[in-house]
Formats: structure tokens, sequence, C-alpha cells
């Protein structure tokens, strides 16, 4: 009897867990069908991805940098539409690896999503897309049984969205000639690297904050994850887009020393309000941040999706990650059997682009704005350009100079506005 | 430090401690009968998940928390059942428990993560009461279910320790074959504290979507329900010092933000460690052998009970 009962929980134990086991894999793998909303949520992965995307951006640098001789091939910018009318895109298949949900209102919908349009404007069927979600980016056998399944579904380019995954896929890739990899953030041999110059939006973001901030003479704010490349470079450039509208403006950042925690980022925006600040940047992962804005009357600039559905009255304007122009080029590079796996993308522009403003937002800071982003785009104006200095009284750049990619890649360095506890090694 | 920064200070260790109080009380109630159950996580995610998609969809808040209660009745008869009836190791069935429902709360939650319910509840200032100075904005400028904690925990301690049932759940954790000797129903009686620690451990989970924030996301909870777990032996037991341990936890965590913020050219670092400082003299407060007393562990928690073993 006793026997019987041990037998009958356990086998209620192994069919709970089965059960979860089920729910997991049909989560993870899921066709296309369900287009990501726009309203956003954050979640935790989606930062861990912009982080290790800062950390392989080194390496990328390391090993194209110029001096480098390994043959790496830099795509510039606005190339290949023209001869993309040409290609027959029928029945080109498309595999897309994710750390998580595509719709997480975070890294991975902004990815998903710029598939989708780069897919669209190339007139490829959104069935042609197979997704697979939620592939560990530290769990080998699954990224490997991830980009086998994908190769065997006939995929010609398979797109690894999180930096982990290029421990993996280059022996895939190895395999597979005939198919391409394209992998974010980190260029290692064998794998088509992307990135974006995210510290474009960001600047134009710090701008339209301190324009609209000078009125009330407030200091500006800044919500952040962790100490790390990317998220460093977000502040930086937020700093620098401020003290262009205000050579005086000072930037307070409150770090919530975690890439998802509701609590943390709640308090680092309702540290900031109750220091005095009303506008603040963010890179952080949950829609606490906006929400916390929101109930004090403060206004946020919203991070990796429009995040203006979920708070509408605090959200300005979002930084979006548009990888779609890069994708473009990419699959019509595929497509045309002219990609290698030496590719490499640093692509800004509408790359790095804000969303629309909020109707909020007075139209001449909108203009203003606007004028700005078209400087940026014929280069009249850099973001680190010298001369510049870092909070501790270095000079970075030279008056006269700019910022080498190395450099702003790495950004170990937080520019003379920034107020933070935060030190750098 | 300006009244502004300790109003907000509280204010956040208030909402943190509720956060994380709903599931510690419910639990307690579980062990005091006799059953630990490890899935606090995943039922608070399963809270969370089903008051969001209600909300999302029926737009409104009484359907949403009643989805919630029968959610968290449901998780509960199915690890009563596992745990009670069948007699199954508590600490296997508490992790099979918290996979299943952290699973189950990603995929059911699909079709609502990063959609905006814009329906939560919302802060209601007490007339007069909020206007106490420090202390009226932070207790009595707060959302309903912050309130109905300010009666579940008096209620809770005055049951366990001062009423005839609260007798009977005691003795449930420390001897259940003496109150079975008794005439009580042991197994009937387990099945109803189980339960009940899975309804309050869903209604925090729905704390956190529904009025903490207003979204959800895969994972959300972020730990809580191990915050919860911990409290419980924090709280030796004790709802009302749990109070205090979700108070104090809440406000560690928010003092280390605004210390950033306040004085930047202390390193970050520092703060970090705070919580890390104040787990160690928890638990030398309530571990200590300094207290000269023995453990309020109940004696038959996580034993299954057996009629043929008495």
């Amino acid at each position: 009897m006793r026997m019987k009962t041990r037998m009958i929980s356990l086998c209620a134990i192994a069919g709970m867990t089965a059960l979860s086991l089920a729910g997991c894999s049909e989560a993870a793998v899921s066709g296309n069908s369900s287009a990501a909303s726009e309203s956003t949520s954050e979640a935790a992965s989606s930062s861990e991805n912009a982080v290790s995307a800062g950390s392989a951006a080194v390496s990328t640098v390391a090993t194209s940098g110029g001096s480098s001789a390994s043959g790496i091939n830099q795509i510039p910018e606005e190339t290949e539409e023209a001869s993309a009318e040409n290609v027959d895109f029928s029945s080109f298949k498309i595999g897309e690896i994710e750390s998580y949900v595509v719709n997480d209102g975070g890294w991975c919908q902004a990815t998903h999503n710029s598939i989708l349009s780069a897919m669209n404007d190339l007139g490829i069927p959104e069935d042609n897309l197979i997704t697979l979600e939620s592939i560990d980016d530290t769990d080998q056998a699954s990224v490997k049984e991830a980009a086998e399944q994908l190769v065997d579904q006939g995929c010609n380019l398979i797109i690894g969205a999180s930096t982990g995954y290029s421990s993996y896929l280059p022996e895939i890739a190895e395999k597979n000639p005939d198919v391409i990899f394209a992998q974010w953030g980190n260029k290692v041999d064998g794998l088509v690297g992307y990135e974006i110059r995210s510290y474009e939006g960001m600047f134009l973001a710090g701008y339209a904050c301190e324009l609209l901030s000078q009125d009330q003479n407030t200091e500006l704010g800044y919500s952040a994850s962790y100490n790390e490349f990317s998220v460093r470079t977000a502040i930086n450039a937020y700093a620098l887009g401020a003290k262009y509208a205000n050579a005086d403006a000072k930037v307070k950042v409150a770090s919530a020393a975690s890439w998802y925690d509701i609590d943390k980022e709640t308090q680092c925006a309702q540290s900031l309000i109750d220091s005095g600040i009303k506008y603040m940047g963010m890179e952080a992962s949950s829609p606490a941040i906006p929400e916390t804005c929101e109930k004090n009357g403060a206004f946020v600039v919203g991070y990796h999706n429009d995040m203006s559905s979920l708070a509408p009255k605090a959200v300005l304007v979002s930084f979006e990650w548009n990888f779609a122009p890069i994708f473009k080029s990419i699959i019509t590079r595929t497509a045309e059997k002219t990609a290698t796996p030496d590719d490499f993308y640093y692509w800004g522009g509408d790359c790095s682009r804000l969303s629309d403003f909020a109707d909020f937002v007075p139209e001449d800071v909108v203009q203003k704005v606007t004028d700005l982003k078209s400087k940026l785009e014929s280069g009249e104006v850099q973001v680190y350009a010298g001369e510049l200095k870092d909070n501790q009284g270095n000079v970075l750049v030279k008056e006269g100079q700019v910022m080498s990619d190395e450099d702003i890649i790495q950004q170990n360095f937080f520019v003379d506005n920034v107020e933070t506890s935060w030190t750098v090694q | 430090m300006s009244s502004t920064l300790l109003i907000s200070i509280l204010s956040m260790a208030v909402l943190y401690a509720v956060s994380v109080l709903y599931g510690a009380v419910g639990e307690i109630f579980a062990e005091k009968a006799g059953v630990m159950n490890l899935g606090l996580e995943g039922i608070m995610l399963m809270g969370a998940v089903s008051g969001y998609l209600v909300a999302v969809n029926q737009k409104n808040l009484g359907l949403a928390m009643l989805t919630v209660v029968l959610v968290g009745a449901v998780l509960g008869l199915i690890f009563a059942f596992l745990t009670i009836t069948l007699q199954a190791d508590q600490t296997v069935a508490g992790m099979a428990m918290l996979t299943f429902s952290t699973g189950m709360s990603g995929f059911i939650g699909k079709s609502v993560s990063g959609v905006n319910a814009n329906l939560a509840f919302e802060a209601i200032s007490i007339p007069g009461l909020c206007r106490i100075p420090i202390l009226g904005p932070v207790l009595f400028q707060q959302n309903i279910l912050v309130y109905l904690m300010y009666f579940i925990i008096p209620l809770s301690v005055f049951y366990i320790n001062h009423t005839r049932p609260g007798m009977i759940l005691r003795a449930l954790g420390e001897n259940p074959a003496a109150l079975d000797s008794a005439g009580y129903n042991v197994f009937a009686l387990r099945y109803a504290y189980v339960v009940f620690g899975s309804v309050m451990t869903a209604v925090g989970g729905a704390f956190v979507s529904l009025a903490y924030t207003n979204f959800w996301s895969d994972g959300m909870t972020s730990g809580k329900g191990w915050i919860a777990f911990a409290l419980v032996v924090f709280s030796s037991w004790n709802p009302l010092t749990a109070v205090f341990g979700g108070l104090l936890f809440g406000a560690i965590s928010a003092i280390g933000v605004d210390i950033q913020t306040l004085f930047p050219a202390i390193p970050s670092q520092i703060f970090a460690t705070l919580p890390y400082i104040a787990t160690i003299i928890a638990l030398v407060f309530t571990t200590g052998n300094f207290r000269n007393r023995r453990s309020a562990a109940p004696a038959a928690l996580t034993i299954p009970y057996d009629r043929e073993k008495r």
C-alpha cells in the first residue's frame, strides 16, 4: 500500500514537471504568427543581451579596429537596397534565435519587430520566419539544437540575438557553409556581426530633456541598471546631449544594480524624483520607471521600444533599437550570395532612432531635436567631439579631435557632467 | 534627511513589505499546519498572471481577484493532494510546484506580456489620517490591498495565539497524532491551511502585477516568493515579526538607492552590500543561540501524517 502511494506521488510529480516543461517548450518553439505588441513591458533578459553586447563590442573593436588584418568587411551604411528589387525572396527562409519571448517589451521584441519589418519591406512572407524563443545563451546543447533545427528546416539566414550564442554558433556555421549566421555584437570568425551606434539616439534624448528642463532649472536624472559598457554609453550620450543644449547641464545617475528588478527600478526613479529631478533617461528592463514617473508627475525617455502606451503622461519619447535596415541588408546580401561571414555592421542613423514625441512635448523642442538629428546625420555635429573631459577631470578627446570607434564602444569613462557613485576601473 | 525623502523611503518599505507579506503570512499558516511549500515563487507568478489576464480582458478588478483566489485555491489543492494525500516529499513536491507554476505562468501570460491593462489598485487617501505628519502619507495613502494587510496581520496573530482554532492549528504542526486522537480530521485541516496559504500567496502575486506595478512580464516577481519563504523563518513563524522583516528589507533596499543620489561620491558597491548585512543581522537575531529558547519551527513540519504509523 505504502509503495503504491509512493509510486502515485512520484508519478504525479513527474506529471507536473512534464506539464511544466511542455509549457516551456511550447513557448520556446513558436512560429512567427504572434506579431509583437507595440506596447511594452520590460524583461530581464533583454538587458542581459544589451550588456553582453557591450562587452562583445570590445572584442569587435579589438579585431576590427583598423590595425587588425583579420579580413573583416565593414559594411557601410545605406547600401544594397537598389539591388533588392531583382532578388526573388519567395522561398527565402529566416531563422531567429531569442533568449527570451518575442513580446518581452524589450530587447527580443525590438529584434523580432526589426526582422519582421525588414521582411515586410522586402516582400518576404512572415511564414518564412521561424522563431525559437527562450533559448538560454548559457546552455550549449539548447543553442546547438536550435541552430541545427533551423538549418534542417531550410533557413538561408539564422540570426542569433544574444551575444552568448557566439560561443556555439561558429561550429554549426562551419558545418553549414551555405547558411549565413548573423550574430548581435560580437564579431567572431564565421558569423556576420551587427551593432548599432546607440549613442546617437541617446544624445538626442538628452538634448530634448535638457531643452524641456531648462525653464525649470533642474538637474536631469538617469535611471540605470549595471555599471557596464553599454549602460555607460547610454548615460554618457544622454549627458552629452544635455550639455549640447546647456553647457551647465548635469545628469544624476541612480543605479538599480540589477538587470531586472521592479523594486529597485521603482526606487531609482522615486529617488531621483525626490531629489528634485523631473526629467530622466533610463536604461532598464521593466516599465516600473515610466509608471513611477507618471505617478509623480515626472517625465522619462522610454527605452528599447516605444513605451508611450505604458505611461502616456510620462513618456516624452522612446529610444528604439531598430535593426531593420541592417537586417534588410543582411537578407539581401544573403539572397544575392554576396554575404560573407566576414561582414560586420556598425550602423547609426535610423537604426538608433527615437519614436514619435508625445503630444504634450512643445513643437519647438521637437523641431530642434529634428534639426540636431539632421546635423548628426550630416556629420556637422559629432557626439564625441573634443574637447571632452571625464568626470575625474581627465581629457578624453582634445579640442578639434573626435573619439575613435574603439573608445566609443568601450566607454571606459563617465563624461564630466555625469554625477554618479559608480567608478570606472 | 528631508521629510519628503523619509516619506519616500518608508512608503517604498511598506509597499515592498506588503508584496512579500501575503505569501509569508499564508506560508506561516501552512507551515504551522505542518506543510512546507517551496513553490511560493511560482504560485505568486500564477496569481500575478491570472489577475492581469482578467484585468486586461475583462477590465474588472473584482473578477480579476476572484480568479486569483480560485487559481491559488486550485494550486493549493494540487499541492495538498501531493503532500497530504499522497504523502509526497514536501521539498520535492514544492520544487515541482515551483517549476510547474513558473513555466505555466509564462505560457498563459504570453498574450498579455507587454500589454497595458490600464487597470490597477490605485492609492486611496484615508481622510484625516493621511494628514498625520510622516506616517499619514506613508500608511494612509496606499491601495486597498495594503489596507487589507493592516487587518490581516493582527487578525492572524490573534487567530494563531488566542483562539481555539489557532490552538488546533499549532497542534497540527506540533503533534498531529494527538489531534487525530482527539477526533479532529488532520487531513482536512491540513488541506484547508495549505489552500489558504496558496490563496494568500497568489493574492501577493496579484498585488505585484495589479497594485505595486501595472504590467505582466515573465518572472516579474523576481524572487519575492523566496523572500516571503525566508521571512517565515526569520520571523520565527510569527506574522507580526514578519512585518518588521519585510519593512526592514524594503527600507534598506530603498535607502541604498537614495544614498546613491544623495552621496554620489561614495562608491555604489557599499550600498549594494546593505541588504546582505541586514540578512546577516536578521539571521543572528532569529537563529542565534543567545536567544536561549528552542526553535519555533513546528515539530511536525515537512513530516507527512500517516495514521498507520501513529
